[in-house]
């Protein structure tokens, strides 16, 4: 984590930051709905400049039966990054980081994912980033969720993910890259927007318990935010205009 | 007052709250019933449910299914059936109670590959599902093809007492044999005809959502083939 | 992979039936690839991408170009490397762990196509001989397998390869220095486009679905360069080919690579 020096002007005097936002917008977030043919459940999602393509297969067999569970089923999540997906090439075996965020992010989707209904299946869940810009953990549960939502497993609520931080020494609302690389601070978070409940949480960096709670309150809203562009995707896939009942 | 129109909903969206029984992909929170899925709510008698519109086939008793074998042992053969749960067959089902077999004779009957009409006999998810395939209409299916739709398209292909299969049977020359778990098996004298019904089918999956289906199913089937 | 893929008794008859009418399942001539579409810079970050659809099979390749050691024998030759993986995505049957045996082919001959047609010129991409050298990376993503993954990654790595940029390096102090925001053309030689048959009984064709790639006897992948030159040949599966029939294999990868070619050219 940051505090690099750097030649980037994280926030100027007018509180702009380098790409022009403001300290609690968000970057342009879509997401698409069913992208693939062969997923049971799939969703494309850019977050800012992160481009991750989520796909779902389940609830399916276990192999191996060991791995199975009579009472529920089990959700196994997979966070990968592409070689071509980060300035320098990346080695295409999962490194300790990967391993570490899909294990976050299946225990971020775990309380809304309802997997008691059912035994001895598995629900997996694959998160491809094909092209990274800081604040991929949260695209990626951000698709996830919604890739989960189109293959029809019954979830509880939905996920949202937004990062909070802290950058020239001011509370901001979902880090890119730069600010994560030369700030101070990185929070991300994970959200169930009706259930408001979080699921997931991490930090990086140092903060006061004053900006600890502002990153959690300006988290909380951006997860908000990312909220309606989930709803959206799965209306525009769903729900589209032209019919009723 | 109920609201008794249907209203589009996604996963842990709040359908209503009150004194209401929470039914099919809803669940109670509070004093609220949310839904677990993406679909259409439908709140009527007191209840609450919602109707998919996306997902797989889960085994229900008596469901008449497609499925195809994938294995057997000495005692029993495993069908896919389209869902996260795999069909068991057991030998005696075919060869009678006292019937002992050998890999030979299991083969002799049903292989890989091999496509049957079952039906679920007991869907217990704590154990794989057991199908059965002695009794009418089902058992081994020797020709026809096969034609794979979401499973819970299956009611509007069907339609109201049957009208929109039989729409498409009578004016195409074919039957049309129906899986609840979205496989179906369609054969034809007439291979245009056999077309014609797979063309059919494969519009209702993708309008299934959409009021004037039987319009457009309709024009489809009137509709010179080239 | 698709060896995985328990194919029906029905669909195998059907696919066999409509072989002996000289027909096939979806429509297409023998000799006949599916409809290919191809968007570049898919991944705007990175050196070079560009994305593939062969009918419903979908590849992502990325390239990536950075200075790297040049191999201790070939200190004058710059460095290029094409890998491929089968993301779990693509299809039930993917999986995750270290690659099996048909997906490390896979790559490898990904890999041969291009390399050994010579596409690009690597006395071209040398920073300092025998100390830096300029690497490509083409490493090629499935992200939906309807079947012949080897023309698909051909296609896609041959068209990002194309229309990629290469970073103007300077040596300072013995180290290669970026120079932010200056690029060059890369040294194009040729374009290599991969054509794939499958032999069922004793009939040929042309880019197999994933259905026919689970009956097919036998199969050929032809890799050919734009002269018409054969730079790469993979023969898999496990019955043989006759002198004749792989003569006939060539001239439809000819015929039918010159086709793609055009598709590719177009891209960029």
């Amino acid at each position: 984590m940051g505090g690099r020096d750097t030649d980037i002007v994280l926030l100027d005097e007018n509180g702009i930051r380098c790409d022009g936002r403001k300290v609690n917008e968000t970057r342009k977030v879509t997401i698409k709905a069913g992208v693939l043919k062969n997923a049971n459940g799939s969703a494309y999602i850019e977050f800012g400049d992160n481009k991750i393509l989520v796909g779902v297969y389940g609830p399916r067999d276990v192999h191996p039966k060991h791995m199975s569970d009579t009472d529920t089923g089990i959700l196994r999540c997979r966070y990968h990054m592409a070689p071509f997906s980060v300035g320098e090439r990346k080695n295409p075996a999962p490194s300790r980081r990967e391993v570490e965020i899909s294990k976050v992010i299946k225990e971020a989707l775990e309380p809304a994912v309802m997997l008691k209904e059912f035994p001895r299946t598995a629900v997996d869940v694959f998160m491809e980033v094909l092209q990274a810009d800081g604040g991929t953990r949260c695209a990626a549960l951000t698709g996830a969720s919604v890739a989960l939502a189109d293959a029809g497993i019954p979830m509880r609520d939905l996920v949202a993910g937004c990062a909070a931080g802290k950058a020239a020494d001011a509370v901001i609302l979902d880090v890119n890259n730069e600010e994560d690389q030369a700030g101070q601070a990185d929070l991300p978070i994970g959200y169930m927007p009706n259930l408001k409940k979080i699921t997931l949480l991490q930090l990086d960096g140092v903060l006061t318990p004053e900006e600890y709670k502002q990153c959690i309150e300006i988290g909380i809203d951006g997860c908000n935010q990312v909220y309606e562009i989930q709803k959206k995707a799965l209306q525009d896939k769903f729900f589209a205009s032209g019919e009723k009942q | 007052m109920s609201n008794e129109r249907k209203r589009h909903v996604i996963p842990g969206e709040v359908i209503t709250s009150g004194p209401y029984r929470a039914e099919q992909n809803t669940i109670q929170v509070g004093d609220k019933i949310v839904s677990t899925i993406v679909g259409l709510s439908d709140v009527h008698d007191g209840s609450v449910r919602v109707i998919p519109l996306t997902g797989g086939y889960i085994p229900k008793d008596d469901d008449l299914v497609i499925g195809k074998i994938a294995s057997h042992s000495s005692l029993s053969w495993t069908a896919d059936i389209n869902s996260c749960y795999v069909g068991m067959l057991p030998a005696s089902d075919v060869f009678g109670r006292d019937y002992s077999s050998s890999s030979d004779d299991m083969n002799s009957k049903l292989t890989k590959g091999d496509l049957i009409a079952a039906r679920i006999v007991n869907a217990d998810m704590t154990r794989d599902p057991l199908i059965t395939i002695s009794g009418r209409e089902l058992g081994k299916i020797d020709s026809g093809e096969l034609v794979k739709i979401s499973p819970n398209k299956v009611p509007r292909l069907i339609g109201k007492r049957g009208s929109m299969i039989q729409l498409i049977e009578s004016s195409t020359n074919s039957q049309v044999t129906i899986g609840q778990n979205g496989l179906l098996v369609v054969s034809s004298e007439d291979s245009n005809g056999l077309l014609k019904a797979i063309q059919a089918i494969e519009l209702i999956e993708e309008q299934a959502h959409v009021a004037n289906l039987t319009d457009q199913v309709n024009e489809m089937l009137e509709s010179k083939s080239e | 992979m698709s060896d995985g893929l328990i194919i029906d008794q029905l669909k195998k008859n059907q696919i066999l039936d409509l072989l002996k009418e000289g027909k096939r399942v979806d429509g297409r001539q023998f000799d006949e690839p599916r409809k290919l579409t191809i968007d570049i810079g898919v991944i705007p970050k990175a050196e070079g991408s560009a994305r593939a659809r062969l009918g419903d099979t979908e590849v992502v390749a990325g390239v990536k170009v950075q200075p790297e050691r040049p191999f201790p024998d070939t200190g004058d030759k710059g460095m290029l490397i094409c890998t491929a993986e089968i993301l779990p995505i693509a299809h039930p049957s993917a999986e995750t762990g270290p690659p099996q045996p048909p997906v490390v082919e896979l790559a490898r001959v990904t890999d041969r196509g291009i390399r050994e047609s010579g596409m690009l010129d690597m006395k071209q991409l040398v920073l300092e001989k025998d100390k830096s050298v300029i690497g490509v990376f083409c490493d090629n993503a499935v992200t939906d397998h309807d079947g012949n993954l080897f023309d698909a990654c051909s296609y896609a790595s041959t068209a990002a390869i194309n229309a990629c940029k290469i970073p103007k390096y300077e040596m300072q102090d013995d180290a290669p220095v970026k120079i932010e925001g200056e690029f060059t053309e890369p040294p194009i030689t040729t374009l290599p486009v991969s054509v794939t048959m499958a032999k069922i009984d004793n009939f040929i064709i042309v880019d197999p679905t994933i259905e026919e790639w689970a009956i097919m006897d036998a199969r050929i992948t032809i890799t050919t360069n734009s002269d018409g030159n054969v730079v790469a040949l993979q023969k898999g599966g496990s019955d043989g080919f006759t002198q004749e029939e792989l003569i006939k294999c060539s001239e439809m990868s000819i015929k039918v690579g010159s086709k793609i070619r055009e598709i590719i050219k177009q891209s960029k």
